[in-house]
């Protein structure tokens, strides 16, 4: 019933047909302060064009994983590679660059700057970055996510998932690598969530997008090609699309164990 | 107690249930005062700060009214009984009298007589000063009153004497801290002058071991060197003897033990109608000099004067750190709203927790105003403005004052802080706590525009009264002005944030084109820094140059005014006397000498149907003072400044309506009423007072009857100067000075009042900038969420800094831009009022200092937080919120 020990130590979730991966984690361990060892030897491959799932109870690990997967944090030990580029030892400054540029963050409370429109929102990163917004692919994704109409609008004006996708444009308006997404369902109700979840799907199957999604929602884990199923600090599981029941069933026998 | 709680238990229950529930409210206010620290500790810094600047007025004004000077020589007499040295104008504060009034010496053996009374002495001052064996004269505590006559020493408290007293006219006694400064001791003769007169031999008969005793005449012979003995008087203004023979200072009483309150009471029912009082205990220390005890009111008219501004700053102040505070909590009141809590309950909510940070901090601020307050004391006892002895009275009053003031303050400023949250829908409130884009309130932003309107208006007093009175309308206006800002100041800011918005739109780098959406989209936020900071700039700027102004236009005054070259005074002595002023006239090369002194008159007049009666200060001149002085006289003469006449200037005669030829009223500064004639009016009303009262019209009237100075214009040869000088150096006493300060720019030559002033902007400067910083401070770590979510799209540690130095650039220079704008208009009223030019008088530098302070409390105040916020992993950052 419990998970194979043998998901650590090795290569975890592969995907076909992709020359070089998205995310390459090899033994990645991450401790805070009092000794408290948040990942243990995690290795784990996110391939271009794959949605993964990341499930777990609370304190398994799953957020700290998402952190250091996408740059938020360094780890204590181990290789993280974002598209190629090694984030262990860079400084604050270079790891936010790296982000900028390779990675793009939905989370569960939008972040939106409340100050600023929906399209500035939008082209914020790439502002940041000193970039020109490639107008052709804004004006494709904000009218595949059903925003168009919103854009001179302030976050504040605009419902909870309609934030929600304005900011999943906003984390796709640089062409990153990899989008993470952190709970992007966690706050909205079951109509605006079932929406995000298709439109996070769809950028995977239509525009070959990486997505790695944190999620303790079995019925939004259900969405991915892969699930990686997180217990005290380490992936214990991989699931190749498994049904929302079966994941749900996964979930409650670790919390059993 | 107990029937009650059995007459319903329905009542019990619910009373029970709000009970719990208030108790539930207080509980939860108290955990979020935890939450939301830096905020909290800016309400406490402004609240402490506050309670402090407001104790220590208190305290002042309190001192002023109820401190009792220490009763000194008087402290055998265990009644005293004097004349009221006060004015009671109905309805207004009591005036104090400097100059001494009379008791009719007559009184002195009936009061002997009275049950209980074990001795009675009529004691009367006159000016006695020894000179030592180098020609110098003694220096004593009161010069105007330390001689007097030996049975004064009955008043002494158990004084021990050597050698035995005075006997005749060729002897005295003095106390021994004079007997060893003159360099004398019993049996030695010493020269003395009485009443300015020139130095006499005496020989000391016997030595006082009391302090201020003073210098002690047999009896009879200091009757007559008073001039109370109904024949010739001194020689100096006391005349014919007229007003004052017959008489004596005060009456101070022995008693019997355990007798004086019953003979207190018998006293006064004796003395019932004669407008004379006895006192017993504290109070008698007023009495034993007037000019002292009159100097106390200087605690009250200074603490008023301060009162109005502390208070406009302190409530500001405290307002506004509230207001950052309660918009902190913004989204947590707005879920309360959501789970239930009712608008009257949010607005509570806001109130006891903005309450229990404010008592924390008012306890120490209390204290804290007790010590500012004895500092203060002592700054003006050092300028000798108030007498160093004077202590301060320390009561609950100005305590409980503050408590009430600040309680009223808090509650009202959170109420209304916490207002629009509370009153909202519940979701809407819950949306719109995520951020601050909200469009200012338009009645705030005309109710603001019409202060700023009002207070430049108000500016425009100088141009009509160019009095000190005036000039305090500027920095009312300035400070006004800035209150208006802040209520305005939203709308006002965006504006500006709207127009840098729009030209930084194309071509700007990322942190810039964030700052100006950041000034915009906050406008509610900056504005309350941005005023906070332009009110300290036109605080400052208006306050500050108010009084350079009004000082350049009074020394400018006084300049062109003054025609003679010297004056002669003799401080020590306790004046001159009509002798020297014919030797000064006699000496080569004086072309004309005239003695000016100064004293009280109260003028009541009627304004807006109502008796206004002000003490006033004015010069009593002679005809001749035409030779010496130009007031600018622009109807009728100096000349005529004979008899019961008075000059005033122009302005009062234009608002008292007292032109040449009108009589009026006035009390002297003995409390004598008097009718007397406006024969001049003049226009130097600023350097040299508003009113002018002839020689003959105050002789009498005075403590000494002495002049204070003599006012010399010579030929303007060295040789006059010369001449001069050796007059001034062969009479002991005698001191020679430039009539008028020959340079008047720069602060050097500012009375100490001024310096006062000064000493208090800063004080309220700083306790500005502290607010300020503790404003900016928090503020900077409510948007720690904001930057963290930021970092997280991928701004760098750098470009957060560049972004919100960018702010700080923007805040700073629109706080300069408005406070400059706020001042502009006020100060060159002031200028064109006072120098005719439109602008004012003041230190250049001062300008370039507070842009340099302001941009630098803004810089520092958000770069030390923004740094401690990038401390933090933004993805923890982010999920505090």
């Amino acid at each position: 019933m419990s998970a194979a020990p043998t998901w650590t130590g090795a290569p975890v979730t592969t995907v076909p047909d992709a020359s070089a991966p998205a995310i390459v984690l090899d033994r990645v361990v991450k401790e805070y302060a009092g000794g408290i060892r948040a990942l243990d030897e995690v290795s784990l491959t996110v391939e271009r064009g794959t949605f993964l799932a990341v499930m777990g109870p609370s304190g398994s690990g799953k957020s700290t994983l998402m952190h250091c997967a996408a740059g938020l944090d360094s780890p204590t030990s181990g290789s993280v590679r974002i598209d190629g580029n090694e984030i262990a030892g860079l400084n604050e400054t270079r790891r936010t660059e790296l982000r900028r540029e390779r990675v793009g963050f939905v989370f569960q409370a939008y972040n939106l700057i409340p100050s600023l429109s929906i399209q500035d929102n939008i082209t914020l990163p790439l502002r940041l970055a000193g970039r020109t917004p490639d107008h052709d692919w804004l004006r494709t994704l904000t009218e595949r996510v059903g925003i168009a109409d919103r854009l001179g609008h302030r976050p504040a004006e605009l419902s909870g998932g309609q934030q929600q996708r304005a900011a999943v444009v906003r984390a796709l308006a640089a062409r990153p690598a990899v989008v993470f997404a952190d709970e992007p369902t966690g706050a909205l109700d079951l109509r605006s969530a079932h929406e995000v979840l298709d439109l996070l799907r769809d950028l995977v199957d239509d525009l070959r997008q990486t997505v790695v999604m944190v999620t303790h929602d079995p019925a939004a884990a259900a969405r991915a090609h892969h699930v990686a199923v997180m217990a005290d600090g380490r992936v214990v599981e991989a699931l190749e699309a498994p049904s929302a029941p079966e994941l749900a069933a996964r979930l409650v026998a670790l919390a059993g164990v | 107690m107990s029937s009650k709680s059995s007459k319903s238990s329905k009542t019990a229950i619910s009373s029970k249930f709000t009970l719990s529930t208030k108790f539930a409210l207080f509980r939860l206010a108290l955990q979020m005062v935890g939450h939301r620290i830096t905020a909290l500790i800016a309400v406490a810094c402004a609240v402490l700060g506050g309670a402090a600047l407001l104790t220590g007025t208190g305290v002042l004004a309190e001192s002023g009214l109820r401190s009792h000077l220490p009763v000194g020589r008087l402290g055998g007499a265990d009644v005293v009984v004097a004349a009221d040295q006060e004015l009671h104008p109905s309805g207004d504060m009591p005036i104090a009298l400097p100059e001494r009034r009379t008791v009719p010496a007559q009184l002195v053996r009936e009061l002997a007589e009275l049950p209980g009374v074990t001795a009675a002495v009529g004691d009367l001052g006159f000016p006695a000063a020894l000179v030592d064996a180098h020609g110098r004269v003694v220096p004593s505590k009161d010069p105007q009153a330390s001689g007097h006559g030996w049975s004064s020493v009955k008043l002494l408290d158990g004084a021990r004497v050597e050698g035995s007293g005075p006997a005749g006219s060729g002897e005295i006694a003095v106390d021994s801290a004079t007997a060893a400064a003159a360099g004398v001791k019993v049996g030695d003769r010493v020269n003395v002058v009485v009443n300015a007169r020139p130095a006499a031999g005496y020989r000391v008969s016997a030595v006082v071991d009391a302090p201020d005793a003073g210098v002690l005449f047999a009896d009879t012979t200091a009757v007559r060197l008073s001039g109370r003995d109904g024949g010739d008087g001194g020689d100096g203004g006391g005349g014919d003897g007229g007003p004052r023979a017959g008489t004596v200072d005060l009456i101070g009483l022995r008693t019997a033990p355990g007798a004086t309150e019953q003979v207190a009471a018998d006293v006064r029912t004796k003395l019932r109608g004669t407008g004379l009082e006895a006192v017993t205990g504290a109070d008698r220390g007023d009495l034993v000099s007037p000019g002292a005890g009159a100097s106390r009111t200087l605690l009250v008219l200074l603490a008023g004067s301060l009162g109005g501004i502390v208070l406009l700053i302190t409530g500001f102040v405290t307002a506004s750190a509230l207001a950052v505070s309660v918009a902190g909590q913004r989204r947590d009141l707005a879920l309360m709203r959501a789970v239930g809590a009712t608008p009257r309950q949010i607005r509570r909510l806001a109130a006891v927790q903005s309450t229990v940070v404010a008592a924390v901090a008012l306890v120490p601020g209390v204290a804290l105003g007790h010590l500012l307050a004895g500092r203060f004391r002592d700054l003006l006892a050092d300028q000798g403005l108030v007498p160093p002895e004077l202590p301060l009275t320390i009561s609950p009053l100005p305590a409980l004052a503050t408590t009430l003031l600040m309680a009223l303050t808090v509650q009202v400023s959170a109420r209304s802080s916490a207002w629009r949250t509370s009153r909202m829908p519940a979701t809407e409130a819950v949306a719109e706590s995520r951020s601050e884009p909200r469009d200012p309130s338009r009645t705030r932003t005309r109710v603001g525009l019409l202060v700023i309107v009002a207070a430049t208006t108000m500016s425009a007093v100088p141009l009509f009264a160019p009095t000190v009175l005036g000039a305090a309308a500027t920095s009312m206006a300035g400070i006004l002005g800035a209150i208006g800002l802040a209520l305005a100041g939203p709308a006002l800011v965006r504006a500006i944030g709207n127009a840098a918005a729009r030209r930084t739109r194309t071509g700007a780098s990322a942190p810039t084109w964030l700052a100006m959406a950041n000034v915009r989209a906050y406008a509610l936020r900056n504005a309350g820094i941005v005023s906070t900071l332009a009110m300290a700039v036109v605080f400052v700027l208006t306050y500050t140059f108010a009084q350079t102004t009004v000082l350049a236009a009074t020394a400018d005054d006084t300049r062109t005014g003054t025609l003679a070259q010297q004056r002669l005074t003799a401080p020590a002595l306790g004046g001159l006397s009509a002798g020297t002023l014919a030797d000064v006239r006699d000496t080569a090369g004086v072309r004309a000498a005239a003695p000016v002194s100064t004293t009280t008159v109260v003028w009541p007049y009627r304004m807006f149907d109502d008796t206004v009666t002000e003490a006033d200060s004015a010069m009593i001149l002679t005809p001749e003072a035409s030779e010496v002085l130009d007031l600018d006289v622009r109807e009728g003469s100096l000349d005529r400044l004979t008899g019961a006449t008075i000059a005033v200037s122009s302005d009062v005669a234009r608002s008292r309506s007292a032109s040449v030829g009108r009589r009026v009223g006035l009390v002297l500064g003995d409390g004598a009423r008097v009718d007397a004639e406006v024969v001049a009016v003049y226009a130097r009303g600023l350097g040299f007072g508003t009113v002018v009262l002839s020689h003959d019209l105050a002789a009498g009237h005075t403590t000494t009857g002495l002049d204070q100075s003599i006012l010399i214009r010579t030929d303007g040869t060295p040789a006059a100067r010369q001449a001069l000088t050796s007059l001034a150096a062969s009479h002991p006493g005698l001191a020679l000075t430039d009539a008028a300060p020959t340079t008047t720019d720069g602060l050097k030559d500012a009375p100490p009042q001024v310096w006062i002033n000064l000493a208090m902007i800063v004080v309220l400067l700083g306790y500005l900038l502290l607010s300020i910083a503790n404003k900016l401070v928090a503020a900077t770590a409510q948007r720690r969420v904001e930057l963290g979510a930021l970092r997280l799209i991928g701004t760098t540690p750098r470009q957060i800094r560049a972004m919100m130095r960018r702010e700080a650039a923007v805040t700073a220079a629109t706080a300069l831009t408005a406070a400059l704008l706020l001042s502009a208009i006020p100060l060159a009223l002031l200028g064109q009022g006072f120098l005719g030019r439109p602008w004012p008088a003041g230190p250049a530098w001062l300008l370039p200092a507070l842009a340099l302070t302001v941009t630098a409390t803004a810089f520092l105040t958000i770069e030390l937080p923004t740094r401690q916020a990038l401390r933090t992993p933004p993805a923890d950052a982010i999920r505090a919120q």
